[in-house]
């Protein structure tokens, strides 16, 4: 970001200011991470039940696609006990990538504005 | 209205955030595709990864195979990256200046250092992410089209099994295209509730 436009703004008390700090503002790690865990859940939980109250013909296998996800989510089948177990899974895959976005987000955002900030106090503005 | 240097001020802070995001799903993306190859590999078996081999057709090169999953992580950081970023300048996009009120204590911060807390909008998110997977489903549908593979698509036509109406054609990917942007939209204002709900707990 330009540092004219930057001084610019914060020389403005209120709409640049919140726009500069909305520019750096960060994500709550555990919020996303929750937010996205619930998510998640609910839509492994749901895609498993949406085919379970289908049904299928006797004799052929409920969702044999959907159930390749054992491969990576041990435990987990097309049954109303593996809605729940792949909603378990669910939650924790959502927390983990909620967690990464989020602190990825938070870091690159600290090391800008750590590099910002020093070159400014080098180049005499603070 | 925002007068000029605040515009100038808010599309340098959309591109720089743009790069961030893209950033963080690429990383996202290349690994969940590089973890999921190497997690098939290392079970074994015969005919590993019939499935996930099919990505070849999105991603020339890619296999289920040690080098291939290299070549996963490669496409896995562009397409993820690639998709931020769209997500991200969709979403500031649609908010502009009322961006800079999605704020946690924004008044409160006196330090440069301590940002505020980011706050989510719910509709401005559901248009972003419906917006991008209901383009990704359309384009991805309608690759298969192009290709004459369609017919030979069975797996792709499975999703037809959440999406009703939906079939590997074009009118079928309008159809798969306008629900999934509907449920798009409803999760991300479930996730935009849980998330500022949260959020907001954690700072009183």
């Amino acid at each position: 970001m330009q540092q004219s436009t930057l001084a610019y703004a914060r020389s403005k008390p209120d709409r640049g200011d919140l726009i500069a700090r909305a520019a750096f503002a960060r994500l709550d790690v555990v919020a996303l991470a929750v937010a996205m865990g619930c998510v998640f859940a609910l839509g492994l939980w749901f895609a498993t039940a949406m085919l379970l109250l289908k049904d299928s013909p006797p004799g052929v296998p409920i969702g044999p696609n959907l159930a390749l996800l054992a491969n990576y989510l041990p435990g987990y089948s097309v049954s109303w006990i593996g809605s729940l177990l792949g909603g378990f899974y669910g939650f924790l895959i959502g927390c983990g990538f909620g967690a990464i976005v989020a602190a990825v987000w938070n870091v690159a955002h600290h090391i800008y504005l750590v590099i910002t900030t020093t070159r400014r106090y080098f180049a005499g503005d603070l | 209205m925002l007068n000029q240097a605040e515009l100038a001020l808010l599309k340098a802070a959309i591109r720089m955030n743009m790069i961030v995001m893209g950033i963080a799903f690429g990383l996202l993306g290349g690994s969940i595709l590089w973890l999921g190859t190497i997690i098939l590999l290392l079970r074994g078996g015969y005919d590993v990864g019939l499935h996930l081999s099919l990505l070849s057709v999105f991603l020339p090169g890619y296999s289920v195979t040690w080098g291939g999953a290299w070549i996963g992580l490669v496409w896995g950081f562009a397409f993820g990256g690639l998709s931020g970023a769209i997500l991200y300048w969709s979403y500031a996009s649609t908010l502009r200046e009322r961006l800079a009120s999605r704020l946690l204590n924004a008044r409160d911060a006196t330090n440069e250092l301590t940002p505020p807390t980011f706050l989510m909008s719910g509709n401005a998110l559901g248009i972003a992410l419906g917006v991008l997977l209901a383009l990704q489903l359309f384009l991805t549908t309608n690759w298969l089209v192009v290709r004459g593979t369609a017919g030979n698509s069975p797996n792709a036509a499975l999703l037809g099994q959440y999406l009703p109406g939906y079939t590997v054609s074009f009118s079928g990917s309008l159809v798969g295209a306008m629900e999934l942007f509907a449920v798009a939209f409803v999760l991300s204002h479930v996730l935009a509730a849980i998330y500022n709900f949260v959020a907001r707990e954690r700072t009183r």
